[in-house]
């Protein structure tokens, strides 16, 4: 249940928190994804990496988005977490620090997870069943527990439970010996091994991270450790000396260290990437501006830039509530009549971005591609004259006042200025923008934003999106406040699948069962583009992670430059 | 002198105050509800009241502010238990959004701001001092004329317009300077020169051709003045006249503008070290306005009130000092 | 930061010399202009820029493109959206070209953003003038404690950082309507400036023997303001008020770039500025010609404001 981070972070100077951005599963520009991860990286060197704005938190109880999560992974190991690979190996989940993906008993109300051998902390002590749990029971701290939701969500826990530094051990979580531990839930959840690859899975030694320490110095568990950070400016990362590699199929860790440089210019950063001179040639980056698109044109530049879905969403919600978007037909004829290309050209072109079709995007496993209504200016007002509003209406459409963000509200404008409705396009400040949609009594007819799936899976797409019970007076994320008895229905059905594979055949249907109702207007699936330094080896976009460059894999070609 | 200089850190303790006050009243009426930014992507609204709780933000206005001030000199807890956390003096506030003492972040990046204000400073004061002297010796030749006009011009470009000039011709297109950055003095004395070079250039043009208009005004009037005539209908070589007598009074006035001047400076850079993507308390403010971080805004909103004002108080001293005509009594 | 100041060249103006004679009319003023060729060109510049402003809705009708008018014709939105054509699209379609990503008209922007600049600079300039008049002549008229608290909030509000305050205020103020806003933000702060220099000419000017004399001879306080005080004072309010403009001008521009100004899609030559930084080194143009506006305007303006302070100064000399 999180929004994009892209489309979430909040940002006057367009800071954005997306980490290494683009994926190599390279869809429709076709730019090779793998072009740069064909040499093989040699041991040693420092990856740079430059970004705009700093991570959000380095405690993995508290931060949460794609590109926070995939820097997790450099210091820290969880239980479980997603392959490292182009494409579907990205979404895959396998295990980490556990043996397996865990055992279900008792209906799948009870799992659990055996750790491996050899696997320590960044001061030697050995990483125990017991550390584990302390580092879960975290989220329930009302501090520190800001992050993911899941363990809160589908771990049985007392009601008045506020996380081990207040409330002491939780007896839900078991630790019988010092490498076993079992989980018991609150329901029965087949997908549970998914959860867990959630970056608040994450163990520490008992006890510690009181206070907000670990934003600022966090215990390594996995091959890095922080040697400094300075907020906002920059953080570097050593080899953890005590992470054994033995016990880490995942994790190939070349790169002696890697260096961070926060709250640079984006239009700088793609100069410097495009450049590539001295230390640049070590460096990856964020997503390039829309104005840098022109220039990885040349042979030299695209063999150097990975392509492909950010996994996300953009769509326009349309507000039930509000009297003419009550009607169907209305709904109907709006999605018939926004013109999806010129909305991709709006949002910075094809390289940038996709037009969506269907709710979930195209990393999601399972997704069936169709296209519910294909753009028909005459069908549109067929049915606007059949709900009487042949003479149009006012709509008043939320946005962020972005310039891509504003070319998709100007194009969705004109798209419907033909059937006489007249969008008033309403400015909000990207500080509060997310606030003010999320509360009914203040979002207006509809809002232009986004969703990305927390894994790939449409159970953390569909149902906090279009569950009617999931209104709520603040924070509410159904934009639409539509409460449907049969989308309702179907969400419990599919949640109470014990299989996995069928669960997400079934969320396929249920996305089409949603647009019949048409509560929101696809809009793109928007890509990350990256441009990557020369000697960078191992660089693809890990669909997991918002499309960013899965950092585990990144070495260099010669460290010696 | 010691009550003058007493009475004149009361003003600047009542200012300050003011000052704080002010802030605290608006951002505590006007912005929106800090907890709610701090809370997260999975907020509830049981958990948006535990942080206003731990905030304090439950508190009545005066108990809050009184609990910030007696802060800045005490220190401060937030939360208990294992939980606790200390802010001690001077706490300035503590941000949740980055799990930092106020204090701490601006100790961080004062050295990125000092180098720039610095260096800037050293450029303006040489270039425009210079110039402006060279103008009032040659008053009314080509030179005058030239060096005044560029002076205008300099003064009306805003920074950011020029910074952005000068990225693209330097950078860019002529590539002798690499792309500005917060580079340390011991990654290389050169590296750190061009690194910083531009940030110094952009800031101190506009700064340049004030004072090389102030240096020439206050020249020009010093030289017509009736101790001058005195003195050169001495005897005394043109060049002496001008040392021994004209600078001083000329000069006067200018260090005065200076300490103002340099003093806000101290306070952040905001919009150089914006564009420049320097981690200065400039740029740390901007970032802070976007995420609606109100510690440390509040914080560094203060902390360049009080560079402003003790400024303004040295610079009393220091003019009483220089110039013989002002005495305290 | 020059933007955050807009009155500082002037204190180290007109502060400086007493006004003595009854000022300097108008008519020698212009007089003296005409004979200067920047001055004329200055002139020239801003009246055109004016002119564009005003009539900016017969010329966009003329043209075809209005402010907000997306052209797709004119990107390539394969290449990010970058304008087709050389020089960021210049053309006999586009005068100045159109804006990235979407296809707006340049010339029609910066013609809208003229208004909305000179709107809130001269808008903040009247109301800063307004006040600094009103608070600087009550302190320097009376005297005594009036003086005294006067002088306190001056001290108070000039010692804000304003810069950093504004954008704080602005953005955390709902977006509203962000031009009176601004103005009125600007103006808080911005009247202390001239406010210190009418209070020190109007405490010169009370103890002048010809208001002593009209004192003496009964005339009442509005009298004494009005007819003896004010008009001593327009010579410097003249000078003040042209350089206040262009500073304005300024600090409204370095807002909307750092994104607290006017909310798009107004245009606002900061912000055109602003949303030009991602570009500049793609399409130059898209940044040059916004800038280069700014520039020539508050060049203009100081220039104007610089020479007809010359005049004055000149005029009192003699």
């Amino acid at each position: 249940m999180r929004r994009s981070a892209v489309l979430a972070t909040v940002a006057v100077f367009t800071a954005l928190a997306l980490t290494g951005c683009g994926g190599a599963s390279a869809p429709a520009s076709g730019a090779g994804g793998s072009a740069t991860g064909a040499a093989a990286a040699s041991t040693g060197g420092t990856v740079h990496v430059l970004l705009t704005a700093d991570y959000s938190h380095l405690d993995p109880a508290r931060g949460w988005d794609g590109g926070v999560n995939n820097f997790y992974r450099l210091i820290y190991r969880g239980l479980t977490t997603f392959g490292a690979g182009p494409g579907a190996e990205g979404t895959k989940i396998v295990p980490d620090l556990a043996t397996t993906t865990g055992t279900g008993s008792d209906d799948n109300k009870t799992w659990t997870f055996t750790l491996k051998d050899d696997i320590f902390f960044e001061d030697g002590t050995p990483i125990t069943s017991e550390a584990m749990k302390f580092g879960v029971e975290r989220a329930w701290d009302p501090e520190a527990g800001i992050g993911s939701p899941y363990a809160r969500l589908l771990i049985d826990a007392p009601k008045d439970y506020k996380g081990p530094y207040v409330s002491g051990d939780l007896d839900t979580i078991e630790t019988p010996d010092a490498k076993t531990i079992v989980f018991h839930l609150k329901k029965s959840f087949a997908d549970f091994a998914s959860a867990l690859a959630q970056p608040n899975f994450v163990p520490f030694p008992k006890g510690s991270g009181a206070a907000g320490a670990f934003d600022t110095k966090p215990i390594a568990s996995g091959p890095y450790k922080v040697e400094s950070y300075q907020r906002g400016a920059s953080l570097k990362l050593v080899r953890n000396p005590y992470w054994k590699a033995s016990s880490d199929t995942l994790r190939p860790a070349k790169a002696d260290g890697f260096e961070f440089t926060f709250g640079l210019d984006g239009a700088t950063i793609d100069e410097r990437m495009l450049a590539g001179q001295g230390a640049d040639a070590n460096a990856t980056a964020g997503a390039i501006q829309a104005a840098t698109v022109a220039r990885i044109q040349t042979p030299q530049i695209k063999e150097r830039t990975l392509s492909g879905y950010m996994g996300c969403t953009t769509y326009m919600s349309l507000n039930t509530t509000k009297k003419p978007l009550g009607d169907v037909r209305v709904r109907q004829a709006i999605n018939y009549a926004v013109n999806k290309d010129t909305v991709v050209a709006g949002d910075g072109g094809t390289t940038l971005a996709d037009k969506a079709t269907s709710i979930q995007p195209p990393t999601i496993v399972g997704r069936v591609d169709y296209d519910p209504y294909p753009t028909d200016p005459a069908k549109a007002q067929q049915l606007l004259d059949d709900a009487g509003l042949g003479d149009g209406f006012d709509l008043t459409l939320d946005v962020r006042p972005d310039p891509r963000q504003q070319g998709m509200a100007v194009a969705i404008q004109e798209a419907l200025k033909p059937l006489k409705i007249n969008v008033k396009i309403n400015n909000i400040d990207t500080s509060t923008f997310y606030e003010v949609i999320a509360t009914p009594a203040q979002q207006h007819d509809a809002a232009i934003t986004g969703w990305c799936p927390d894994w790939s899976s449409g159970a953390t797409f569909l149902p906090p999106l279009f569950d009617g019970r999931n209104i709520f007076d603040k924070g509410n994320q159904n934009l639409a406040q539509i409460n449907d008895e049969a989308i309702n229905k179907r969400i419990d059905e599919i949640g109470a699948m014990t299989d996995v594979n069928a669960a997400n055949a079934a969320y396929a249907e249920l996305d089409k069962q949603i647009m019949e109702q048409a509560p929101i207007v696809p809009l793109v699936y928007e890509k990350n583009v990256t441009i990557v330094g020369g000697n960078v080896a191992g660089a693809y976009l890990n669909d997991a992670f918002s499309g960013g460059i899965d950092f585990i894999s990144l070495g260099l070609k010669d460290p010696g430059k | 002198m010691a009550r003058y200089l007493a009475g004149r850190i009361a003003g600047l303790v009542l200012i300050l105050f003011m000052v704080c006050l002010f802030t605290y009243l608006i951002f505590f009426k006007l912005s929106p509800d800090p907890a709610v930014m701090i809370c997260g992507k999975t907020c509830t609204p049981e958990r948006i009241l535990q942080i206003r709780t731990l905030l304090g933000l439950d508190q009545p206005f005066f108990t809050q502010f009184w609990d910030f001030l007696s802060g800045l000199f005490a220190g401060r807890d937030y939360g208990s238990g294992a939980n606790l956390i200390h802010c001690p003096a001077p706490c300035l506030g503590y941000s949740f959004q980055t799990s930092q003492s106020v204090w701490e972040m601006i100790l961080d990046r004062l050295p990125v701001s000092a180098t720039v204000a610095v260096g800037a400073a050293v450029l303006w004061l040489v270039i425009g001092i210079g110039a402006g002297l060279l103008s009032a010796v040659r008053e009314g030749t080509w030179w005058d004329r030239t060096t005044m006009g560029l002076a205008l011009g300099g003064a009306s470009i805003p920074n950011y317009v020029l910074a952005l000039a000068l990225q693209y011709v330097l950078v860019v297109k002529l590539q002798i300077l690499p792309f500005p950055s917060a580079v340390a003095f011991s990654d290389g004395p050169l590296l750190w020169l061009q690194s910083y070079l531009m940030p110094w250039i952009v800031l101190a043009t506009g700064y340049a051709c004030l004072y090389a208009r102030l240096t020439r005004a206050n020249v020009i009037d010093t030289l017509a003045e009736n101790f001058m005539r005195t003195a050169r209908s001495k005897g005394l070589a043109p060049v002496l006249t001008m040392r021994r007598h004209a600078l001083r009074p000329a000069l006067t006035p200018i260090t005065t503008i200076f300490g103002m001047d340099f003093a806000a400076l101290l306070g952040g850079a905001l919009i150089t070290e914006t564009v420049f993507g320097l981690n200065g308390v400039g740029k740390m403010a901007a970032d802070s306005i976007a995420k609606n971080d109100q510690p440390v805004i509040m914080a560094v909103t203060l902390l360049a009130a009080f560079f402003v004002v003790v400024g303004n108080v040295v610079v009393d001293l220091v003019y009483t000092g220089l110039d013989p005509r002002v005495r305290i009594r | 930061m020059t933007t955050a100041a807009p009155s500082r060249d002037a204190k180290a103006g007109p502060g400086a010399g007493t006004p003595g004679v009854p000022a300097t009319s108008g008519r020698r003023i212009a007089g003296a202009l005409l004979h200067d060729w920047a001055a004329v060109l200055s002139t020239g510049f801003l009246a055109l820029v004016v002119l564009m402003a005003v009539c900016a809705p017969l010329i966009t009708a003329l043209t075809g493109h209005g402010p907000n008018d997306f052209d797709a014709a004119a990107i390539d939105t394969n290449l990010g959206g970058l304008p087709r054509g050389s020089l960021g699209g210049v053309s006999a379609e586009h005068l100045f070209g159109v804006e990235p990503q979407n296809g707006r008209d340049v010339f029609a922007r910066i013609m809208y953003g003229a208004r909305v600049s000179f709107l809130i600079a001269i808008s903040a300039t009247v109301l800063t003038t307004l006040l600094g008049v009103v608070f600087g002549m009550l302190a320097g008229f009376y005297g005594g404690w009036a003086d005294q608290v006067i002088s306190r909030v001056m001290d108070f509000l000039m010692a804000f950082p304003s810069l950093i305050f504004m954008i704080a205020i602005l953005s955390s103020l709902p977006s509203g309507n962000r031009a009176v806003l601004l103005v009125v933000v600007i103006s808080v702060f911005g009247w202390p400036y001239l406010a210190r220099v009418v209070r020190g000419q109007t405490l010169t000017l009370v103890n002048r023997e010809f208001v002593e004399a009209a004192r003496a001879s009964g005339a009442s306080t509005g009298a004494l303001v009005f007819k003896e005080i004010l008009p001593n004072l327009r010579s410097s309010l003249i000078v003040m008020t042209t350089l206040a403009v262009p500073g304005y001008i300024g600090t409204e521009a370095g807002l909307s770039f750092l994104g607290v100004g006017v909310t798009p899609p107004t245009p606002s030559w900061g912000q055109m500025i602003a949303s030009s930084v991602s570009w500049y080194a793609v399409d130059p143009m898209y940044f040059a010609i916004p800038g280069l506006f700014l520039f020539l305007t508050v060049l203009s303006l100081t220039v104007l404001g610089d020479r007809i302070r010359a005049v004055t100064d000149a005029g009192e000399a003699s």
